[in-house]
C-alpha cells in the first residue's frame, strides 16, 4: 500500500518564476498532494466561477459551459475522438459546478499520464464550442429540470426548492443547472463569452495528486500559464433576507410519501472555531446517512416512519447518492438544514412536527456530557473517512485554499474536537441555531389540507400499525401537539410544473 | 437498492480482477484463505498504509433466494434486521459501540447476495469481529421491533418508486420470469412489502437456514496481520454451528419466444426503452460469459458506433448502454436507451437490432477489442486504491463463487477472447426468442 505524503500546498507566480515568457503579473496558484507510490494521478482544476457568475436571465450558464467543456469537442478532436482516446484509458474528464467553484477534473494510471494530460489540457484551453454539442448538452439540462428533477426524485426536488427559498434574491437563488426560460435564452456565443472572461489563469487554482514527479508539476504550471490573464471580480457573497417565523412552500404533487426539507443560513464557515462546534452538535442531531443520528433515532428507529433524517450545516448534494461530504462545493454562505426523507402522508406533520422538537430541545438544553463525548470519539476516526483516496484529500485540500485553512481541515477537526469543551459547543449551538425562523418545504399531495392544518395548528396524532411503548406514545402525543406558529400569508402551494421555470 | 450505474461499475471491475495468492500477478496483494471445520472461509488480504480494515460479510442470500410465495423483498427486509441486535449487544449498544469505533458500517442487499460491511480503525479489528460474529450467530429482536423496521423498509420502497427505473425493473423482471426468483425484484412486491409486519415467525426460520457458516464469506482488507486474524477468526466463528438450508429455486423454463411489454410511469419522463436477453449463470470457467461481458461494451457502450450515432450525430436518444451482469443462475443482458422523441422508438429499436445482427454475423475489429481489454485492466488498477474499494470491488465475485480464488481463470478468459468468441457470445446469446422488450412511457 502506498504511504501518503503529506500534503503540500503551494502558490506559486508562476510568471516570474517557471516561464520568463508569461507576465509577471501572472499569478497560478497550484495546490499538490504528491503521493509517492501511487500508480495514478489525479487532477482538479479550479476555475473560480459558478452558478453565482450566471447572467441575469441566462441561468445555467456556468454549468452549461462546463458541460460544453467536458462533454463536446475541442479544436483538434470532435468529442467521437476523445472518447476513443480516453477509452482504453479507462479515463474520463469531468466537472462540478457549484454556486461559487467550477472544478474540471480527472484521474488517469501512470502508464498514460502523457496521452491523457495531453488531452485534459487540449479540452480546457482549446474547445471548440460545436453548434451540435451545444444543442445536445442544452437538451439534456432542459430534461434533467422538466422531467428528471420534477418528478423521479422528490428527496432532491424539496432541497433544490428548499434552497432556492432560502438563497431568493441573491446570486445564490437558481439550481446550478439554470431555469428553464434561462437556459432557453443562453446562445453558444453566450457560452463563447463566458469561458473567454472567466476561465483566466487568475481564476484557475491547479490541484494535482497522485504518482508524478516535479518535473511534471512544472509542466503543468507552465502550460496553463497560457490561459489568458486576469481574474474576474469577485461576486459580492449573498446577502439572505432575514426570514420571518415559519416560512413554508408546499409543493403539489400526486405523490404516496412527503419529502420534507427545512433549514435557514447561519454565519459559520469551516476553519472557524464555531464550525467545529456547531459540528460536534450537527453530529449527533443527525450525521448523514449514520444510525447514529439522534434524528434517525427518532423517527426512523423507534418509529420506523422512513428511511432516516439528517442534519448540515454544510451544503451537502446528492444526499441519498453519497455518504460523505463531497469537496469542492465550498460556499461563503452556509445553511443549517435537517432532511426528513418521505414518510407516509399521514405522518407528514407528525415527522415535521418531530424533527422540529428536536431542533428546539438541543437549542435550548444543549448537548449532554454523555452525548458530548461518544459525538468527539465518533467523529475523529470518522473523519478519517470523508477523504480515503488521493483524488478526495486532494479535493479537501483545495477547499482549504477556499477557506483560508493553514494546515488541513479534517487534521483540524480531529484537533479541535481535543480544544473543545461542552460548553463550547452548546454556546455555538445557541449562537448559531434557532427554531423560530425557518423556510420549509412540503412535497407532498393535497397541498390545501396540509396548508389548513399547518396554519390552525392542528394536532397531528399518529398512528401505527405496531404496537409501541408507553414512553414512545406519551412522547407521541407531545409531538402531535407541538406548537406551530404559522401565518397563512407564510404558506403558498407551488405547482410542479411552475418550477425551475 | 441497487444503483444500476454504480453496479455496473462494481460488476465490470469486481468480473476482472486476477487473483494470485502469492500477490506475483496482476492482483497486487497477497492473500490467505482460511477455513473453519463448519464451513465458514475468510479472506484475509493484508494491505499496510491506511491504518484501516475494510470488513466484509457477504451472505450468499439475496432476492434470488426468495422461493416462497409472498417472502418477496424478505432478503432485503432481512439486512435491516440485522441491526437490531442480540442479547449480549442490543441495538443500541451495537450502534453505541460501532459510533465509539467511528466505524463507516452499512449493508446492502442484491438478487444474489447480502454484503454488511464496516471500515474501521485497525486496532479495533477484534471488536469488529466480536460484534459481527455475535450478530450473525446470535441475532435477538422481538416482535414490536421486527414491526418498527417494517416501516423503515416501506419508506425505502416509497423513497424509490417515484424514480422511473424502479417501475421499469419491476417490470422487466415480472415479465422476463415465468418460474425462477428473479421475477421479482430486490426491494420486493408491494403487496408482499406491506405484509412484512405479519411475518416474525418466518423471519427467524429465514435467519436459521440462511445465516449459517457455510453460506457466509468473510474478507478482511488492510492494516492487520495473518496470524492474529486467523485466530480471532477461529475465535469468535469457530462455535457457529453450521446448518444451511439450500432455498428450493425453480429453474427458469427455456423462454420461447419474445416478450413485449409497455409500461405506464405516473411522472413524466422522456420514453426509456430496454431490451434484455436471456444470460447464463455465472461461470469464471466459462468463456462466453466473458465474451458476453465484453460483448456488452463493445456493441453498446460509450465508444461503440451506435452510441456516436444515436447519442452525438443524430442525438436521437439520451444515452444509450449495456448491462450484463454477472448472477448466480441465469439472468438478463440487457441494453437500454432514454429516446428523445416518442415517435422515435420505432427507429431506435430498429438502430439496436441491426447492431445486435451486425455483432451476430460480423467479427469486430481486433483493434476494438484490444482497447477494450486495455480499458479493463486500467479500470481494474485505478479501483484498488483503498481497502474499502478492494473489499468491495470484490464481493459479487465471493458471492457467486464462495471465493476469489477462479478469479484468475476469468481474468484469463476475458484476455483470451477473440473476436470470434465474441461473435459466438452474439450468436448465442442474441436470440429473438430469448428477449424481452419493455417501453416505459410518461403518464403526463
Amino acid at each position: 500500500m502506498k504511504k501518503f505524503m503529506l500534503i503540500t500546498v503551494t502558490f506559486i507566480l508562476i510568471g516570474s518564476f517557471f516561464w520568463s515568457g508569461c507576465q509577471k503579473s501572472a499569478g497560478l496558484q497550484m495546490v499538490q498532494y504528491p503521493v509517492k507510490d501511487d500508480p495514478t494521478v489525479s487532477f482538479r482544476l479550479w476555475f473560480k466561477v459558478g452558478s453565482m457568475n450566471d447572467p441575469v436571465g441566462k441561468e445555467g450558464l456556468a454549468a452549461l459551459t462546463a458541460n460544453m467543456i467536458t462533454r463536446g469537442a475541442t479544436q483538434k478532436h470532435s468529442l467521437e475522438e476523445i472518447t476513443d482516446l480516453l477509452y482504453p484509458m479507462a479515463a474520463g474528464i469531468n466537472n462540478q459546478v457549484d454556486k461559487e467553484m467550477t472544478i474540471i477534473y480527472g484521474r488517469t494510471h501512470k502508464d498514460n499520464l502523457k496521452d491523457y494530460y495531453a488531452i485534459l489540457k487540449e479540452v480546457v484551453m482549446e474547445p471548440a464550442f460545436k453548434e451540435e454539442d451545444f444543442e445536445r448538452i442544452k437538451t439534456n439540462t432542459l430534461n434533467y429540470l422538466e422531467k428528471t428533477l420534477r418528478y423521479a426524485d422528490d428527496e432532491e426536488l424539496g432541497k433544490e426548492v428548499l434552497s432556492e427559498f432560502v438563497y431568493i434574491g441573491t446570486t445564490y437563488q437558481h439550481i446550478e443547472e439554470g431555469y428553464i426560460s434561462g437556459i432557453k435564452n443562453i446562445t453558444l456565443d453566450d457560452v463563447k463569452s463566458f469561458y473567454r472572461k472567466l476561465y483566466t489563469r487568475g481564476n484557475l487554482v491547479i490541484g494535482l495528486g497522485g504518482g508524478y514527479d516535479t518535473a511534471f508539476a512544472e509542466q503543468v504550471k507552465k502550460d496553463f500559464s497560457q490561459l489568458p490573464p486576469g481574474a474576474s471580480k469577485e461576486v459580492p457573497k449573498p446577502k439572505v433576507s432575514p426570514i420571518d417565523g415559519m416560512e413554508i412552500r408546499i409543493v403539489e404533487k400526486d405523490a404516496n410519501a412527503t419529502a420534507i426539507s427545512f433549514g435557514f443560513p447561519i454565519d459559520v464557515l469551516r476553519g472557524e472555531k464555531d464550525y467545529y462546534a456547531l459540528a460536534i452538535a450537527n453530529s449527533w442531531l443527525g450525521e448523514h446517512r449514520n444510525s447514529s443520528s439522534h434524528l434517525y433515532q427518532v423517527i426512523r428507529e423507534t418509529r420506523g416512519l422512513n428511511y432516516g433524517d439528517y442534519s448540515y450545516i454544510e451544503h451537502f448534494p446528492n444526499g441519498g447518492r453519497r455518504q460523505f461530504p463531497p469537496p469542492n462545493v465550498a460556499r461563503r454562505q452556509q445553511m443549517f438544514q435537517i432532511w426528513i426523507r418521505p414518510v407516509p402522508n399521514y405522518a407528514k406533520m407528525f415527522a415535521f412536527r418531530a424533527a422540529l422538537r428536536e431542533l428546539q430541545k438541543l437549542v435550548d438544553n444543549g448537548m449532554s456530557e454523555d452525548d458530548f463525548q461518544l459525538t468527539k470519539k465518533f467523529l475523529n476516526n470518522y473523519v478519517l473517512h470523508y477523504a480515503p483516496t488521493t483524488m478526495m484529500k486532494l479535493g479537501y485540500a483545495m477547499d482549504d485554499v477556499f477557506y483560508g485553512i493553514q494546515g488541513n481541515h479534517l487534521k483540524k477537526f480531529q484537533q479541535m474536537l481535543n480544544q473543545l469543551t461542552l460548553e463550547d459547543v452548546n454556546a455555538a449551538i445557541k449562537k448559531h441555531l434557532q427554531y423560530r425562523n425557518l423556510k420549509v418545504v412540503f412535497v407532498t399531495n393535497d397541498a390545501e389540507t396540509l396548508k389548513d392544518r399547518l396554519i390552525n395548528n392542528l394536532p397531528s396524532p399518529i398512528r401505527y400499525d405496531t404496537p409501541k411503548p408507553k414512553a414512545v406514545l406519551a412522547e407521541d402525543h407531545e409531538i402531535a401537539n407541538y406548537p406551530l406558529h404559522v401565518k397563512a400569508e407564510h404558506v403558498k402551494i407551488l405547482k410542479l410544473d411552475s418550477l425551475f421555470e | 437498492m441497487k444503483n444500476i450505474l454504480l453496479f455496473f461499475v462494481i460488476l465490470f471491475i469486481a468480473g476482472m480482477v486476477v487473483a494470485d495468492n502469492s500477490g506475483n500477478g496482476f492482483f497486487p496483494y497477497s492473500y490467505e484463505k482460511y477455513n473453519l471445520p463448519n464451513g465458514f472461509t475468510a479472506y484475509l488480504i493484508p494491505v499496510e498504509g491506511s491504518g484501516l480494515v475494510a470488513y466484509y460479510s457477504v451472505v450468499r442470500t439475496g432476492s434470488r433466494d426468495e422461493w416462497e410465495p409472498g417472502k418477496s423483498g424478505f432478503a432485503h427486509f432481512f439486512e435491516h434486521m440485522m441491526f437490531r441486535g442480540t442479547k449480549k449487544y442490543p441495538g443500541s449498544v451495537y450502534d453505541r459501540m460501532v459510533t465509539e469505533m467511528g466505524a463507516d458500517a452499512n449493508a446492502y442487499t442484491t438478487d444474489d447476495y447480502t454484503c454488511f460491511h464496516m471500515v474501521a480503525p485497525s486496532h479495533d479489528l477484534e471488536k469488529v469481529m466480536e460484534l459481527e460474529s455475535d450478530r450473525f450467530q446470535n441475532l435477538d429482536y422481538d416482535e414490536k421491533a421486527f414491526k418498527t423496521e417494517s416501516g423503515a423498509v416501506y419508506g425505502e420502497y416509497r423513497k424509490g418508486r417515484v424514480n422511473p427505473y424502479a417501475v421499469l425493473e419491476e417490470e422487466l423482471q415480472n415479465t422476463a420470469f415465468d418460474k425462477h426468483t428473479y421475477k421479482h425484484t430486490t426491494i420486493g412486491f408491494e403487496r408482499d412489502i406491506k405484509n412484512m409486519p405479519n411475518m416474525y415467525a418466518y423471519s427467524k426460520s429465514f435467519f436459521k437456514r440462511y445465516y449459517r457458516p457455510e453460506n457466509v464469506v468473510l474478507m478482511i482488507v488492510g492494516d492487520f496481520s495473518i496470524p492474529q486474524a486467523k485466530e480471532l477468526v477461529q475465535k469468535y466463528y469457530g462455535d457457529w454451528k453450521p446448518g444451511y438450508v439450500a432455498p428450493k429455486i425453480t429453474p427458469e423454463p427455456k423462454q420461447q419466444g419474445e416478450r413485449v411489454k409497455e409500461v405506464k410511469y405516473s411522472g413524466r419522463t422522456l420514453p426509456i426503452l430496454w431490451i434484455a436477453y436471456k444470460g447464463d449463470a455465472f461461470d469464471p470457467a466459462n468463456k462466453m460469459i466473458a465474451a458476453a461481458d465484453l460483448l456488452g461494451d463493445l456493441a453498446f457502450g460509450q465508444n461503440s458506433e451506435i452510441y456516436k450515432k444515436l447519442v452525438l450525430r443524430e442525438q436521437k436518444v439520451q444515452f444509450i448502454g449495456s448491462y450484463f451482469p454477472y448472477n448466480r443462475d441465469p439472468g438478463l443482458l440487457n441494453i437500454y436507451c432514454m429516446v428523445k422523441d416518442e415517435n422515435d422508438i420505432p427507429y431506435v429499436k430498429q438502430e439496436i437490432n441491426t447492431t445486435v445482427e451486425k455483432f451476430r454475423k460480423e467479427l469486430v475489429k481486433q483493434t476494438e477489442l484490444d482497447k477494450l481489454k486495455k480499458r479493463v485492466r486500467y479500470a481494474f488498477l485505478m479501483k484498488l486504491e483503498t481497502p474499502d474499494d478492494i473489499a468491495g470491488n470484490l464481493a459479487r465475485f465471493v458471492a457467486l463463487t464462495g471465493g476469489i480464488d477462479e478469479i484468475n481463470t476469468l481474468f484469463d478468459n476475458i484476455q483470451a477472447v477473440t473476436p470470434q468468441d465474441v461473435r459466438a457470445a452474439a450468436q448465442k446469446y442474441f436470440q429473438k426468442k430469448h428477449r424481452t422488450v419493455i417501453t416505459l412511457k410518461g403518464e403526463k
